[in-house]
């Protein structure tokens, strides 16, 4: 805990330490004020520093969130990407006739258009272990036609040739027992053979994930649900050297207009507009980066407030001895600054440690990104800057008569 | 006494104490929106049974959480009906559908309950006044919470769901929780009209209500026992509990709220001692000088304890307001139940004081110690 001492003790006066230093900008005022007084600094970093804390957890989790949904998006082997109109989300079924895909794949430029076929609503997994069912999302492709660009599922595809085979996703929710290398478990009632594992973690919707045949799917899902001749999504791969919104205006004079042809980051963008529209994540951990804000700025303007009424002195001094205002509102800014990342690299530090250990708990993509990492810096140094200019006004107000 | 001085020396400085209340009400705030928010998730899972009428329910053994509860057969209900203690057990029926006509030509995906209305399972008012609606032929009533991607919902509209053509005949006020997007309320025969391949002999909740009199949990360990196995039987607290434990440990929504929830707790309380720690350093030197003249330790620790009180109560009561606006703002944007319950109040307040004398009294400890010739 940061210890409490008198807050009365008075900084060096720089000016006498240096006496010939009367230019500006010659003594490290800033520094000097800052560490002058350790106990405080150290109370100060800790109160910006858990206000930094709380806007890192909020806009990690804000984050993941996405991620979680694209991130499987983001693993699908292709450059374009052809859906029905009607899909609203990438997690729902709408299909289209396979039949669609064979004018894209002759396509001059095209190197492959294969079918991906999903469900969310229909596979049931028991858990080998304890014998409970739980609701999970399926994926099936021809084996002989990946779609996925995780290694070991095309690694182990020739295995999924074999019917009734599997590939489960070890970081599936542990519930499912999918983590404890199950060599055999159900499928709605059918037993399937476990012919190995990735690594793609659970979303909001699905708590975990299986892989198969186009085959066994629709041996698992009778009927048309999981006809082979209906798929939820094209992939397709262009040559190599061949531009994809060359082939991408192309292709979508081919296709009927009932389906829509997608980029990949077109495609990625959808699915992060439409959770962003319906999930209300972006306001509500957006709420919880502001509180973090206006707190982290109450604790610096408190922090910068005592700090110079307690110097109010020295700082008249300075400006009777001729300082300009400028000088003084540029030292209080760089204390500032310093305050700033006095809280910010131990938060940020932390927050490393928090991400891996909620992520591993709750099974999410939390992970510090560049852009986490400037966008908290930013507004770290916004929240210190903004709060000092509110509290140097005193000083720019400060007549050196008065305050003695 | 000591009040009138802590109050007094809170009220010479305004500006700073005006800028610690602010901070406590700022932590104060933090603490009961993110409480909020945690404890909306389970309200969010529970929100359907809230607005039920049953005292016990019957869920197949498979039961995983309301939206995903598996189904058992029909004549487990007309065994339970048997019983002398059951006045009704009624099923109700849960199925997704396409809605085909959603919002630029999207079909979103509508959660359908099916139950029999002469029933009166549902509480709302706008569901009771509104049963006549459901009982004719392919008509359903859509909750007015459902997502605008589901194009207009206006009594009268016709959408395909699924292969069917249906009669919008009308909202009702419930909320869609976790049941998905959209909702919508058909009376059983007509979803087993746009269900065609599922029937009606399987049921996915039986929602069992008691003769006046009877006792929930011994009227439950009668029916557990009666009742075959591939079922079981809640109360409605056993209920409430495994949903709650569904969403905060089985879920990611549950673990990052209860981490938010956590990291709020220790802001919270850093900003209290914070600013406690500020306005009893600042008057060492008063201190010191009461201490010089005679008072004795004990009557400033007094004086300290009574000005952190004051600051915590006079922070505390805005932020409580401010709260409960918030709540009423994210209730609207995000459709999340957030709500405030007397406990919270009591723990977050009873926290806050707490932290606030702990402060007050480890800064006190320097004065003290504190010689009152060294303070100057």
């Amino acid at each position: 805990m940061c210890s409490e001492e008198t807050v009365l003790s008075i900084a060096p006066s720089p000016v006498r330490r240096h006496p010939k230093g009367f230019q500006p900008g010659s003594v490290p005022l800033a520094r000097r004020n800052l560490l002058a007084n350790k106990p405080r600094l150290l109370r100060s970093a800790c109160g910006i520093g858990f206000a930094v804390l709380l806007m890192l957890m909020q806009l990690g989790f804000q984050q993941a969130f996405f991620d979680s949904s694209l991130e499987v998006i983001r693993r699908l082997d292709g450059d374009l990407f052809l859906q029905s109109i009607h899909k609203y989300q990438f997690a729902t079924r709408d299909t289209f006739p396979r039949t669609n895909l064979d004018a894209p794949r002759n396509l001059p430029g095209v190197a492959s258009a294969r079918p991906l076929y999903a469900d969310w609503y229909n596979f049931f997994w028991k858990n080998p272990f304890d014998d409970k069912i739980f609701l999970v999302r399926a994926f099936a492709f021809d084996p002989d036609g990946p779609v996925f660009s995780f290694a070991e599922v095309n690694a182990n595809r020739a295995k999924l040739k074999e019917a009734n085979t599997v590939l489960i996703d070890r970081q599936a929710r542990r519930f499912l027992g999918m983590d404890r290398d199950p060599a055999e478990a159900e499928l709605n009632g059918t037993k399937v053979k476990v012919v190995g594992s990735f690594a793609l973690g659970p979303d909001f919707q699905s708590d975990g994930t299986v892989m198969m045949s186009d085959r066994t799917f629709a041996s698992l899902l009778p009927g048309p649900a999981g006809s082979p001749s209906q798929v939820d999504l094209g992939v397709v791969k262009v040559g190599p050297g061949v531009d994809a919104a060359v082939v991408r205006q192309a292709m979508t004079k081919t296709v009927p207009d009932t389906i829509a042809v997608f980029t990949k980051p077109e495609l990625v963008e959808f699915e992060r507009r439409f959770q962003a529209d319906v999930s209300s994540a972006g306001p509500i951990f957006a709420m919880g980066t502001i509180v973090g804000f206006v707190v982290g700025m109450l604790i610096s303007y408190q922090v910068t407030y005592t700090d110079l009424s307690d110097q109010l002195p020295q700082y008249a001094t300075l400006k009777a001895i001729g300082y300009r205002t400028g000088y003084l509102l540029r030292v209080v800014l760089e204390q500032a600054a310093f305050n700033a990342m006095a809280g910010w690299i131990p938060a940020w530090l932390v927050s490393i440690v928090l991400y891996y250990v909620i992520g591993q708990l709750a099974l999410l993509p939390l992970r510090m990104s560049v852009n986490l990492t400037l966008l908290s810096l930013g507004l770290t140094l916004g929240m210190c800057l903004i709060s000092a200019v509110l509290a140097v006004r005193r000083v720019i107000r400060a007549d050196p008569a008065e305050v003695f | 006494m000591k009040v009138p001085l802590a109050w007094r020396i809170l009220a010479y400085d305004k500006r700073r104490t005006g800028l610690a209340l602010i901070g406590i009400f700022m932590a104060i705030l933090l603490v009961f929106v993110e409480l909020g928010f945690f404890y909306a998730v389970p309200r969010g899972g529970l929100l359907l049974y809230d607005n039920m009428r049953f005292d016990l329910l019957l869920v197949s053994d498979q039961y995983e959480y309301q939206a995903q509860p598996g189904a058992f057969p029909l004549s487990q209900l007309d065994r339970v009906r048997a019983s002398t203690a059951v006045e009704q057990a009624t099923p109700i029926y849960f199925g997704f559908a396409k809605w085909k006509g959603g919002e630029g030509g999207v079909w979103p995906d509508v959660f359908v309950i099916g139950f029999e209305p002469a029933t009166h399972i549902f509480i709302p008012d706008s569901i009771e006044q509104q049963l006549s609606v459901l009982e004719r032929t392919d008509t359903l009533l859509v909750d007015s919470a459902t997502r605008p991607i589901f194009g207009p919902l206006n009594a009268g509209r016709v959408v395909e769901i699924g292969a069917r053509n249906m009669t919008i005949g009308g909202q009702y006020v419930l909320g869609t929780g976790f049941m998905g997007l959209g909702v919508a309320l058909a009376s059983a025969p007509n979803f087993a009209r746009l269900f065609p391949g599922r029937g009606l002999d399987m049921v996915n909740l039986g929602a069992i209500e008691l003769k006046p009199g009877v006792e929930a949990e011994s009227a439950a360990g009668d029916l557990r026992q009666a009742s075959g196995s591939g079922i079981q039987i809640f109360t409605r607290r056993e209920l409430e509990a495994h949903e709650t434990a569904y969403w905060t440990t089985r879920t990611s929504v549950g673990i990052i709220f209860g981490s938010g929830l956590l990291i709020s707790f220790i802001v919270g309380i850093m900003i209290v001692y914070q600013i406690v720690s500020t306005q009893v350093g600042r008057q060492l030197p008063q201190f010191a000088t009461l201490k010089a003249i005679g008072y004795a330790d004990r009557s400033l620790v007094w004086t300290v304890g009574a000005m952190s009180l004051l600051i915590v109560i006079a922070g505390f009561v805005p932020a409580l307001a401010a709260a409960l606006g918030l709540y009423s703002i994210i209730r609207d944007q995000t459709l999340l139940p957030v709500t405030m319950s007397e406990a919270r109040v009591f723990v977050v307040f009873g926290a806050a004081l707490v932290m606030a004398l702990a402060s007050a009294l480890l800064s006190v400890e320097s004065l003290r110690r504190a010689a009152p010739a060294d303070v100057f």
